[in-house]
């Protein structure tokens, strides 16, 4: 059965890059839901059954770090898995991500194929 | 402090990674960008080792075919799609060139990128910035990558 992912990035342009990435790397998702920044995706949590998160972590209102701030103390959903997709690589921002619970990390720009070796471990 | 080829080589790997359209950089130039003919200009703000606005100008028929190109359509203007698509950009270089500082120590923080059009607008820089302004070609016409920074 396909699973169902939730990309949040607040570039629609991305969105539809990451949609197309997973297509193209050929996972079998079911379902795959958007959110423009951490607080939408905390509310898409909350109403969606998701098997996986990619997050962007430079954005407006909530930033991906504070999702996952947010996200980890949220008894129903702290055990997602999540990957951050960012142009914030560097090795203090991951180990920031990381510690709040992030599975790992994607640099932007990005080919299909590294997604799915990120993504194929946690499926 | 060398700009120029992590410009380059941060822009390379953008366009050889998620666009797909062929690409051949030049060397740096000195023109003030109302001179340039450009039309849309794609912008993000870096601060911490120095200060710096990174921006992408040019005109609408080469925004719209880097835009269709990295989304897989054919816009017929300059929309929301094709401004999101060079602001993200922008946004991919500056993590390039973050990326690339980093390694000699050189910290950076980013902003979020925006994007402006229209037929006559000034792009200004506090007074004293330097400025490094790079031209690229591809098949549509010559984009520019504009650097004003200054040390913190």
């Amino acid at each position: 059965m396909g699973k169902t992912v939730l990309i949040v990035d607040d570039s629609n342009t991305m969105r539809k890059i990451v949609s197309r990435a997973l297509r193209q790397a050929g996972i079998d998702f079911s379902e795959i839901l958007e959110a423009g920044d951490g607080q939408e995706a905390l509310d898409v949590l909350a109403n969606n059954q998701v098997d996986i998160v990619l997050s962007d972590i430079n954005m407006p209102n909530m930033t991906g770090l504070e999702f996952l701030k947010a996200k980890a103390e949220d008894e129903a959903i702290k055990d997602i898995p999540v990957i951050m997709i960012s142009t914030e690589t560097g090795a203090d921002i991951i180990d920031q991500a990381k510690a709040l619970g992030a599975k790992g990390a994607v640099k932007k720009p990005f080919t299909p194929d590294l997604i799915n070796e990120v993504l194929a471990p946690l499926l | 402090m060398e700009f120029v080829h992590k410009i380059q080589a941060a822009t390379e790997e953008i366009f050889a990674t998620m666009i797909f359209l062929d690409l051949t950089a030049g060397e740096q130039i000195d023109q003030k960008v109302e001179e340039l003919g450009c039309y849309v200009s794609a912008m993000i703000g870096l601060s911490g080792g120095f200060n710096a606005i990174l921006g992408l100008h040019c005109p609408a028929a080469v925004g719209m075919a880097i835009g269709g190109a990295m989304l897989g359509i054919d816009p017929e203007e300059v929309d929301e799609d094709t401004k999101d698509a060079l602001g993200e950009i922008t946004n991919m270089l500056a993590g390039g060139l973050k990326e690339s500082f980093a390694t000699e120590g050189i910290d950076l923080f980013l902003a979020i990128p925006t994007t402006i059009s229209g037929n006559s607008y000034k792009i200004s820089a506090p007074s004293g910035s330097n400025r490094v302004l790079v031209p690229f070609a591809i098949e549509a016409g010559r984009f520019y990558i504009d650097l004003k920074y200054s040390l913190a």
